[in-house]
């Protein structure tokens, strides 16, 4: 906790002195509900909406030919659609519905400015709609959860800061409660470090409106991408969940907030560990290995500080655990507060290293990831909605009985959903690992282990079903209790008085029970301060509250970017890495676009298993001009981090027609569009400066004559796929590019090794650039020496 | 707030907003001296793994378990060149042939099928052969590829003792005729050599 020093300074002594003459001014005022009830719906709309896309995307993987090819409609362009309408339209607007309705009566005060309430729902509606329709068409970022472009991007931070920052912060300077509770220092965290998060991760350089190119590059980007991605975890999926929680809890239990120390303490713990532990997403791979450390052992340590907003939930009921045997509004609390507990226990677990290396890229994090979207954000969400309802229409709710049965629907829902998939990233784990007394691979075939799980996958189904036909019960409900609205809603007027602008702090001084005892006056002043009366003073001022809060989460960052970004040692220099070729970048845009990292990752981690599969263990200078990166974070399908070489280019053209046909029982959809649709040459140009302009070199010939220069590769893998024997005029398709891309994938470490063994044995390689890669054949031996000592050094050979 | 229950006892601060109370409870012992104990580890935890002490970065490991694996898989065997001999010889060792047929199984099987019948690449399975006129010439083709591309070069791949190992297996299929939708391609070659027995036969493991 940085900032929890205590201030008691000389203005504090002077708000307290002249008080009391200033009159007393009494205020009117009226709530804006309409907002909130705008709000209410949206969330119930798109809740549907993304528990169906979540359905629709779970049967794409157990019956992948069922579209029949529809670029728009594969796994790997809905999969981003799903999370980004669960996490931000589905979880936004409900977290929106709770700070519109609490912020108001928190603050005795009506929102600042019902036009940017008004700007903000529609806004963010719009959001969500351009995201709606970019994602299938294949316009994404690939960075999960961040696949929004660049212009969209803009749309959302002046959405976000200006508008919904703006309105609930000068609400919070016009409020007429002295004091801010403690769902409010949840919300101005929220709100803060979204909006860091938001716009740091997303700094890219256009190339035009649909395409952007991150300012960052392989392991650094990375870094940034999970700095976002886990604290959009923690600071769009949890703070203002406990927010809410702090505030719908207690109304509907009608009981005291357990601990009001426990607030401050759990809060500033939690914003300031919470943006540490990204890098425990990034364990074993070409991260740093001290920043993946720091990642783990912040996780640790964050696991009291989310603990702490579940105590404070659960011992709140204390003393009504009567009611939630009868309220199903508590019963949903329960469950949701019980999630987030498991799932912040599951957390810190799972960034342990050891055994994150077993359930990286396994299922088991899609269970725990379900485990808190389902049930944390879900019932809690859920059981918002069914207080406010009632309150908002203004009527009862239609059916108490669809209630229950939606909230019991909803538990074996979730059950069903997350026990097989727990058990699919068990076995898929263990098969990936298995190594039999002679040491290799029990399974090495990878679509055996997938195979494996499919039943489970249709189990997933069944609870997806049950899931979403809780929130189809959910949406009838309340349009039914909607039908039944008054013809007129009731809006009583408030009254309150203006806040003075001094304060007479009534509490008496602190004083410490421990003031007759012989003790040094230390100790006297830790236990005064222990009382917390300085945080109490900090309450009364939301500017700075607001700035400390926006401190802690600054400077938490800074500890662990400033030395990724500067530490050269972090990435050493491999002199035969080069950039892609204009094509291979085309190649590139293809495989982001239609979201191969979904399924694929491109990172082998420093595991004999591993290695064994798929080949030499990937460094980190292998991936400087890898913007995005494209690391990945499940493995639907094989790692791709060393497939250039590996198969053949009319393999690729022939498993792009139909996956099937090389690897009966693989779950990948035929990408049959890329064999069908032109390669559309004059376009790669601007990628190509873009990359330029961030730092990769290219040939003037590349930089002015890209199309031709990325005609003539094309036409050289086009060659060799008629040579392999597949069909002629490869180059005219999209499918070229991509193979390119992937026949380039993870070869650079190598292209010293045998120069000239490449270049006899592949006259007509994919590798076009091969022998001006040849032509450098200067390892940086001491950047290599220094990161890896050891017997592996020479292992390169071994798979 | 509704009735008053024992739990009501607590000590209780002044704050109320919207009706929501706050008792002045503190912090769990538990719940304190855990999340101290967490922050207390991790120095010693970065220190360890961080000090500078060597085999305890995570390449460090990795180079011993690799280490450790390589042993476990090849101390018996050795270094295996690919002739004519030692193919003719491990073609006839089960135990070899079944980590040749892992290998094959990890590397070979999206090109040439699950049971060497042929896909994209060809059957193995026949008596026709493209690129292979004598038993070393299947490692040959492995180590350099063949068919300008269609067939992938694997030296940078596998290990030497692999190499030698899948093409033993590869040996083995030979004359298995398994279906396929690949008809003969290449021309009938001699049959394989038979192997020298130089040796007792390797202990069952």
């Amino acid at each position: 906790m940085a900032t929890g020093t205590p201030t008691n300074g000389p203005d504090d002594a002077a708000l307290s002195s002249d008080s009391g003459t200033e009159e007393v001014r009494l205020e009117q005022f009226q709530y804006d509900d309409g907002i909130v009830r705008l709000f209410a719906t949206a969330t119930i709309v798109w809740g549907i909406v993304a528990t169906l896309v979540g359905l629709i995307v779970a049967v794409l993987l157990v019956l992948p030919s069922i579209t029949g090819g529809l670029p728009w409609f594969s796994f790997a362009r809905l999969r981003p659609l799903h999370t980004n309408a669960a996490i931000f339209a589905f979880a936004g607007n409900g977290i929106f519905a709770a700070v519109y309705y609490s912020t108001q009566r928190l603050c005795k005060a009506r929102m600042w400015s019902d036009v940017l309430s008004r700007l903000h729902f529609w806004g963010w509606q719009l959001v969500i709609v351009l995201a709606a329709i970019t994602l299938p068409l294949g316009i994404t970022q690939s960075r999960e959860y961040a696949e929004l472009e660049w212009p969209i991007d803009l749309l959302i931070a002046v959405v976000w800061l200006f508008i919904f920052g703006g309105n609930f912060l000068m609400t919070l300077i016009k409020r007429r409660e002295r004091h801010m509770y403690v769902a409010l220092w949840f919300y101005i965290a929220t709100i803060v470090t979204v909006a860091l998060l938001h716009v740091f991760n997303n700094l890219v350089i256009p190339a035009g409106w649909f395409k952007g190119y991150s300012v960052y590059a392989g392991v650094q980007d990375a870094f940034m991408q999970w700095w976002y991605g886990h604290n959009a975890v923690a600071f769009f999926l949890t703070t203002p969940f406990l927010g809410l929680m702090y505030y719908f809890l207690p109304k509907a239990a009608e009981r005291p907030v357990f601990s009001y120390k426990l607030s401050i303490i759990h809060f500033w713990s939690l914003v300031f560990i919470y943006i540490w532990a990204g890098p425990h997403h990034l364990h074993y791979t070409a991260l740093p290995e001290w920043a993946s450390t720091l990642g783990m052992l912040f996780s640790l340590m964050l696991w009291m500080p989310s603990w702490g907003g579940m105590i404070n939930g659960l011992l709140t009921l204390r003393g009504a655990w009567h009611k939630v045997a009868a309220d199903p509004v508590l019963k949903f609390f329960v469950v949701g507060v019980t999630f987030y507990g498991m799932s912040t226990f599951e957390g810190p677990m799972l960034s342990i290293k050891s055994i994150n290396a077993f359930t990286h890229y396994t299922d088991w994090t899609i269970a725990h990831v379900h485990a808190g979207a389902l049930g944390w954000n879900g019932f809690m969400v859920f059981g918002m909605l069914y207080w406010l309802l009632p309150r908002l229409f203004q009527t009862k709710m239609w059916s108490d009985k669809l209630v229950s049965l939606h909230f019991w629907t909803g538990t074996i829902g979730i059950l069903l959903y997350i026990i097989p998939i727990y058990a699919a990233g068990l076995m898929q784990g263990w098969m990936w690992r298995a190594m039999d007394d002679t040491g290799h691979l029990m399974y090495p075939d990878f679509i055996e282990t997938t195979q494996s799980i499919v039943p489970l996958w249709w189990l997933r189904v069944v609870g997806g079903v049950l899931y979403v036909s809780g929130m189809l019960m959910l949406g009838i409900n309340s349009m039914m209790t909607w039908m039944g609205r008054p013809a007129e809603y009731e809006n009583p007027v408030h009254t309150a008085p203006r806040l003075t602008k001094t304060y007479v702090d009534h509490t008496p001084t602190p004083t410490s029970a421990i003031d007759g005892a012989p003790v040094l006056e230390l100790g006297k002043k830790v236990s005064v301060w222990s009382q917390m009366g300085w945080h109490r003073r900090w309450e009364r001022l939301p500017v700075r509250f607001t700035v400390f809060t926006t401190i802690a989460v600054v400077v938490a960052t800074l500890f662990e970017v400033i030395p990724t970004f500067l530490i050269r040692s972090n990435v050493p220099t491999i002199a035969t890495v080069k950039p892609y070729t204009p094509l291979e970048l085309a190649g590139r845009h293809i495989f982001v676009s239609e979201g191969c990292y979904n399924c694929h990752s491109q990172m082998i981690r420093p595991i004999v298993s591993e290695t064994k599969r798929y080949g030499e263990y990937s460094k980190p200078g292998e991936f400087i001009y890898d913007r995005p990166f494209q690391w990945g974070s499940r493995r639907i399908g094989p790692d791709l981090a060393r497939e250039g070489g590996k198969q053949s280019s009319f393999w690729h053209w022939t498993h792009f027609e139909n996956p099937e046909n090389v690897s009966p029982g693989s779950v990948m959809p035929d990408y049959g569009h890329l064999l069908t649709e032109d390669m559309n040459y004059d376009a790669i140009a601007p990628h190509v400066k873009v990359a330029a302009y961030l730092g990769a070199e290219y040939t003037d010939e590349e930089l002015n004559n890209t199309a031709e220069v990325a005609y003539k590769q094309a036409e050289y893998i086009a060659a060799d796929i008629v040579a392999q024997g597949g069909p002629a005029k490869a180059y005219e398709k999209q499918a070229v590019a991509l193979i390119a891309y992937l026949q380039r994938v993870g070869v650079d470490l190598f292209a010293t090794e045998e120069p000239a063994a490449e270049e006899t044995a592949e006259p007509a390689d994919t590798d076009t650039e091969s022998s001006e890669e040849t032509a450098e054949p200067a390892v940086e031996e001491a950047a290599q020496a220094e990161h890896g000592d050891g017997p592996n050094q020479d292992a390169f050979v071994v798979n | 707030m509704s009735q008053v229950t024992e739990y009501d006892n607590a000590p209780k601060t002044d704050h109320a907003y919207d009706g929501i109370e706050e008792f002045d409870n503190p912090l769990p012992g538990w719940w304190k001296w855990l999340f101290v104990a967490s922050i207390l580890f991790s120095p010693f935890y970065f220190l360890f793994y961080h000090g500078g002490a060597a085999g305890r970065s995570v390449e460090d490991q990795y180079g011993i378990a690799l280490a450790e694996n390589t042993r476990l898989q090849f101390a018996e065997i050795g270094d295996l060149n690919p002739d004519e001999a030692t193919l003719a010889s491990y073609m006839n060792k089960p135990n070899w042939v079944r980590v040749g047929q892992s290998v094959f199984k990890a590397n070979c099987i999206s090109c040439h099928g699950r049971e060497g019948e042929g896909q994209v690449g060809p059957n193995l399975t026949d008596e026709y052969y493209k690129n292979v006129k004598n038993i070393e010439d299947i490692a040959k083709v492995i180590i350099n590829g063949a068919g300008g591309g269609a067939m992938p070069k694997w030296s940078d791949r596998l290990h030497p003792n692999e190499i030698v190992l899948v093409s033993a297996y590869v040996a083995t299929l030979r004359g298995q005729n398994i279906e396929s939708n690949r008809g003969p391609e290449g021309k009938t070659i001699p049959p394989w050599p038979e192997p020298v027995e130089d040796e007792p036969e390797t202990p069952e493991e």
